[in-house]
């Protein structure tokens, strides 16, 4: 075993519900997307890595190590985890500060490095702010900054871009890309395919707990664009959003689902991500945040197992 | 060769004079977050409105009967007679049970718990100083009122600050004693159960109510028990003097401690192996 996280018929069962089901995978250096829809097994597999679970049946090592109970290991990992509640009692300095002492640095030393990662984040000017005024983007970015504060050598982040707004999910990307590029492992998981082509090639794909397919994200993208994406926008101006992103030729539909939200499908997500920044930024409606739903998704997978 | 040998022994007996140090340091660095973010939750959210409120309930008895003018209003009257059922069988059991559930179980219904699981500190000590910090919390609110509330009483009947110094003694000891060993006691069902607040709401209040009334030993299984072989014990005139008790202070004391740790290393022990699972 080689790899930095190394899983070999992993199951893990959750009462009668199945959460792993044989799933093995060796992740190399630098970034891999964990690829699935919500329930695949995602999480699973990043609790089993964290160890925060322990797996019934097969062997998983993360860094060459066993990642349960296992406290020396978590100082060469850092955690973003997929739900966004924080300790809302605390600044955003506060709370990153808090959790590097735990890894034992001293009170300055802490505080210098909570400020260089909420800078790195583009949280500084809300960085003494009670966590709970934040907004879901800045949420996932402060979950960010404590996550590699302390300079790990693995990120491990659950779905980093749900929730976040535009802008956010540019800041976040830059700054997985930053790290990767430092030396840094990133394993990242989304069920939204090109939110992670952003930032890798290497994905493996999970489905029912099992990896189905990995490699090379340029073919599995080529099954994806025959199926429409959706992609659902917070916002407070659905309709004049929706005249604005009409212009795009690739746009299948416009929906207006709830009064504060649109839900758009396109042919081509990766345009779709690409040029909604500018959209929004030209026009200066406000989009709060935007999240794929499964559908597509879905689709792809039904097609890949059969 | 020799002086390369010292060298050698000197830089490895710097390192480990070293290694133990800064190992030293980082521990107390952990019982200090730890412990004081624990301490801020409880004491620095909203919660602190109705346990301050509810832990005031002695002050804000004899500030009422003082205020009232009652003619009788003394020391006994207050810490013995009504003190007991109110404080000890209410004020007590509520604060710490709400406070004591809340350590671990808020932290996984939060979602807020990773945050300190990939932190290279361990299961058991992250329990021992949450434990640590609800024990600073609850006696910060429990303390100062019972303290202030027997100064009231006291003054309202002329007398010194040390004239009764056995009632406050008494009931500081069984509220530090007490404390430990509910808050033990709750945050062990708290990783045991999912719903600690009504299990623990169910031993607090129908248990170690009608415990005192079960015949022979089995009082003995409750805190309640040792709590008031206690007051029974230190106080000279005491408001539990009629209480059947075959006990000492001392065994009552000993006992409430040991009972204490054995809770907090079954709460280690089952936290450790704990699995956590995250909510939808």
């Amino acid at each position: 075993m080689t790899g930095v996280v190394e899983a070999a018929g992993i199951s893990k069962w959750y009462g009668e519900v199945l959460g792993l089901n044989g799933f093995s995978a060796s992740f190399g250096p630098g970034i891999t997307g964990l690829v699935g829809p919500n329930g695949a097994g995602k999480s699973t597999l990043f609790k089993l890595l964290i160890g925060q679970l322990h797996p019934d049946q097969g062997t998983l090592r993360l860094l060459g190590e066993n990642p349960w109970n296992n406290v020396p290991v978590k100082r060469r990992l850092g955690y973003c985890p997929e739900h966004n509640t924080l300790y809302g009692w605390l600044t955003g300095q506060q709370f990153v500060e808090a959790l590097l002492r735990l890894d034992g640095m001293p009170r300055s030393q802490a505080e210098k490095a909570a400020e260089d990662a909420l800078k790195l984040v583009g949280l500084s000017s809300a960085a003494q702010r009670p966590t709970r005024t934040y907004s879901r983007g800045m949420r996932q970015r402060a979950k960010l900054a404590q996550a590699l504060a302390h300079r790990p050598e693995i990120l491990i982040l659950d779905e980093p871009l749900s929730g976040a707004d535009p802008l956010a999910r540019v800041q976040i990307l830059r700054t997985i890309s930053e790290f990767a590029k430092a030396g840094g492992h990133v394993l990242m998981s989304t069920h939204v395919l090109y939110e992670i082509e952003r930032v890798t090639n290497n994905i493996v794909l999970i489905n029912n707990g099992k990896a189905i397919a990995s490699g090379d994200i340029r073919s599995i993208r080529a099954l994806i664009d025959e199926h429409p994406h959706a992609v659902r926008l917070e916002t407070p101006q659905p309709r004049q959003l929706a005249q604005a992103l009409a212009r795009m030729d690739h746009i299948v539909s416009l929906e207006i689902p709830e009064d504060e939200a649109l839900l758009v499908r396109t042919r081509k997500p990766d345009a779709f991500y690409r040029e909604l920044p500018a959209i929004v930024a030209d026009t200066r409606l406000e989009v709060r945040g935007l999240e794929s739903p499964d559908d597509s998704l879905d689709a792809v997978f039904r097609y890949l197992v059969g | 060769m020799a002086s390369k040998a010292r060298t050698i022994a000197s830089t490895r007996s710097s390192d480990i004079w070293w290694g133990d140090r800064t190992g030293l340091a980082e521990a107390v660095r952990k019982v200090w977050v730890v412990t004081g973010l624990t301490l801020r939750y409880l004491l620095g959210t909203r919660r602190i409105i109705a346990m301050a409120l509810l832990s005031a309930v002695p002050l804000i008895l004899a500030v009422g009967l003082a205020a009232a003018r009652v003619a009788s209003f003394d020391v006994l009257q207050l810490f013995q007679a009504v003190m007991v059922p109110l404080f000890l069988q209410v004020v007590l059991i509520f604060v710490t049970l709400v406070n004591a559930t809340s350590l671990i179980r808020e932290e996984i219904d939060d979602n807020t718990l990773p945050f300190l699981l990939t932190r290279p500190i361990s299961k058991p000590a992250i329990a021992t100083y949450k434990y640590l910090g609800y024990l600073a919390a609850v006696l910060i609110l429990l303390v100062p009122p019972l303290v202030v509330a027997y100064g009231v009483t006291e003054a309202y009947g002329g007398l010194s600050f040390t004239t009764d110094l056995d009632v406050l003694g008494g009931f500081l000891l069984v509220t530090v004693l007490g404390s430990a060993a509910y808050g033990g006691l709750f945050l062990f069902i708290s990783v045991l159960v999912r719903k600690p607040l009504a299990v623990g709401l169910l031993i607090g209040f129908v248990w170690e109510s009608i415990v005192g009334s079960i015949p022979g030993d089995v009082p003995k299984l409750s805190v309640i028990h040792y709590l008031r072989t206690i007051l029974k014990g230190t106080i000279t005139v005491s408001p539990l003097a009629g209480y059947r008790t075959d006990l000492s202070v001392a065994t009552a004391v000993g006992i409430l401690i040991a009972f204490s740790i054995a809770m907090v290393i079954l709460t280690i022990a089952v936290f450790q192996q704990m699995e956590f699972r995250q909510k939808a």
